[in-house]
């Protein structure tokens, strides 16, 4: 499961220096499915699975396939790679070797706990309410929040339909 | 922009920052901050051109960026201290009261995360300029005025240092009046920033006195439709009682005795020295003299000088002005007035 975890865990870095090394969006697009979907396997492989699953589901299948979708129909003839340019390998390169020197640094200063100790993420916590329970936290704390919290339900909706309604108001033009 | 989505925009924007400031817990406050940040878009882009769209977009990450500081901080300090109440950070815990500070000075446009906020300011609209650094300071301060006793203070009084500096230096080459606004802006951040962790109670005052001031400037700056120093060399045959105005307000802005602006400036550093600060408080006066400086430079082409430009309308101020302001006169009165009304605020504690 470690070698799994920490297999994943490069992938994930290489995939977010190739998106962000910006190729054209299209392939753009490709580093930020492969780091979405191997970001969500990290998270499950620590025992999130309600969390991994949402965020796989609502950001690869909702929001990528349209950025996927839109990149696709703005796309030039030769869209430019990651191979095509000094700059980009330079930035590649850079970016590689940033992360070694923080690795370097990180245990040099036994700051591994601080970078992959997520030992806490899947874990159980109590709660008091007309009795007393212990609930994991991922999957159940949502329902607890939103028992506890009913109004938070009108907040959230509310955010979602404004920032809906204020994409579609800047990009609407006049 | 239509009048339903305006309503529905603007009343968001306030819920946000309301939201911000009711809430004693973390995960409601990063919410109202995003509702916040995300309501305000709409009204950069107002007026549709590519200036404003940067300006939007930038904004856009350097709040996002510093809402994913907060949000990373929140998480760690609820790992490691299991709750999630506003006022208690656990100050020895360095990471979190680091990360904290700097999440909130980056929406704050303090210091070494000053850079977008003359750019934004520029791009956009002065009435929408004059929102930006007025209402959208209120909900970052509010955070810190919550959980003002855990901060680290030495942290923080380096920013407010460093802010008050560029605050003053920054300004000193521009000719642009929003760009200037937005540098005084930052100065006066860091002049809240270095009182916080003494005395709250001086931060909401000097915060108070710094929004009549912007709204006053940039309500007198859009009578006329001024963005740049020419423009104001020319105002004196459009509106001559504008120039007077402006000549005062920028000077209470820069804290001259006489004025209100004094008052903060005054309290602030005798509360420093009352704290055996008077370095701090040496420097921090000095400093605020590159503000006054630049302030002069404007107020010299406001109304000191005449300008070898042109004029072929000396007789504009006939007119009637097609703007107006309700609330000019008694703010204008407000922020420049009332330093005799000093006494009041050493029964506010």
């Amino acid at each position: 499961m470690v070698y799994a975890i920490f297999l994943l865990s490069i992938i994930l870095v290489l995939s977010f220096m190739s998106f962000s090394s910006k190729p054209s969006p299209i392939y753009g697009g490709v580093g930020l499915i492969i780091s979405g979907a191997v970001g969500c396997s990290i998270i499950m492989g620590f025992g999130v699975s309600f969390m991994g699953l949402m965020v796989f589901l609502i950001y690869l299948g909702g929001m990528l396939v349209v950025f996927g979708y839109t990149t696709a129909m703005a796309t030039e003839e030769y869209p430019e790679t990651w191979g095509s340019s000094i700059v980009i390998w330079g930035a590649l390169l850079s970016g590689i070797l940033m992360e070694l020197l923080l690795m370097v640094w990180l245990l040099e200063h036994d700051g591994m706990e601080v970078a992959v100790g997520f030992n806490k993420l899947e874990s159980w916590i109590m709660f008091m309410d007309k009795g007393f329970s212990i609930i994991r936290e991922d999957s159940l704390g949502v329902s607890a929040l939103y028992n506890y919290v009913n109004w938070f339900m009108v907040a959230a909706g509310w955010a979602l339909f404004v920032s809906v309604l204020i994409v579609i108001e800047v990009i609407r033009g006049k | 922009m239509k009048l339903p989505i305006l309503t529905i925009v603007m009343t968001t924007i306030f819920t946000g920052t309301m939201l911000t400031m009711i809430s004693s817990h973390w995960l409601l406050i990063w919410i109202g901050l995003e509702i916040n940040m995300l309501s305000i878009i709409p009204i950069l882009t107002k007026n549709q051109k590519p200036r404003s769209t940067e300006a939007a977009t930038k904004y856009f990450l350097t709040q996002a960026t510093a809402s994913m500081l907060l949000m990373f901080t929140i998480v760690f300090n609820a790992m490691h201290s299991g709750q999630w109440t506003t006022t208690n950070i656990d100050p020895n815990n360095m990471i979190v009261s680091l990360t904290m500070i700097i999440a909130l000075t980056m929406k704050l446009g303090m210091t070494p995360f000053h850079f977008w906020v003359p750019e934004v300011t520029q791009g956009v609209s002065l009435m929408t300029g004059m929102l930006l650094l007025t209402w959208q300071k209120l909900a970052p301060i509010s955070i810190m005025m919550q959980m003002f006793t855990s901060i680290n203070s030495i942290i923080l009084l380096l920013i407010a240092l460093m802010s008050v500096l560029v605050g003053g230096w920054g300004g000193l080459n521009q000719t642009q009046l929003r760009k200037i606004l937005a540098y005084s802006s930052i100065a006066h951040m860091g002049w809240m920033m270095a009182i916080l962790t003494f005395c709250p109670s001086l931060t909401m005052l000097n915060l108070l006195i710094y929004l009549m001031l912007t709204i006053i400037m940039f309500t007198m700056l859009n009578m006329n439709t001024n963005t740049t120093t020419l423009t104001l060399s020319n105002l004196w045959n459009k509106s001559p009682t504008i120039t007077m105005m402006i000549l005062i307000s920028l000077l209470s802005l820069g804290g001259l005795p006489p004025l209100t602006g004094f008052l903060p400036k005054w309290v602030i550093i005798q509360e420093l020295t009352k704290n055996n600060n008077i370095a701090m408080a040496t420097v921090m006066a000095i400093m605020a003299l590159l503000n006054l400086y630049f302030y002069m430079r404007l107020i010299y082409s406001t109304s000191l000088t005449l300008f070898p430009t042109p004029n072929n309308i000396k007789m504009k101020w006939q007119f009637q002005p097609k703007k107006r302001s309700l609330f000019l006169s008694p703010l204008i009165i407000l922020s420049t007035l009332t330093l005799p009304l000093s006494p009041v605020f050493s029964t506010l504690n």
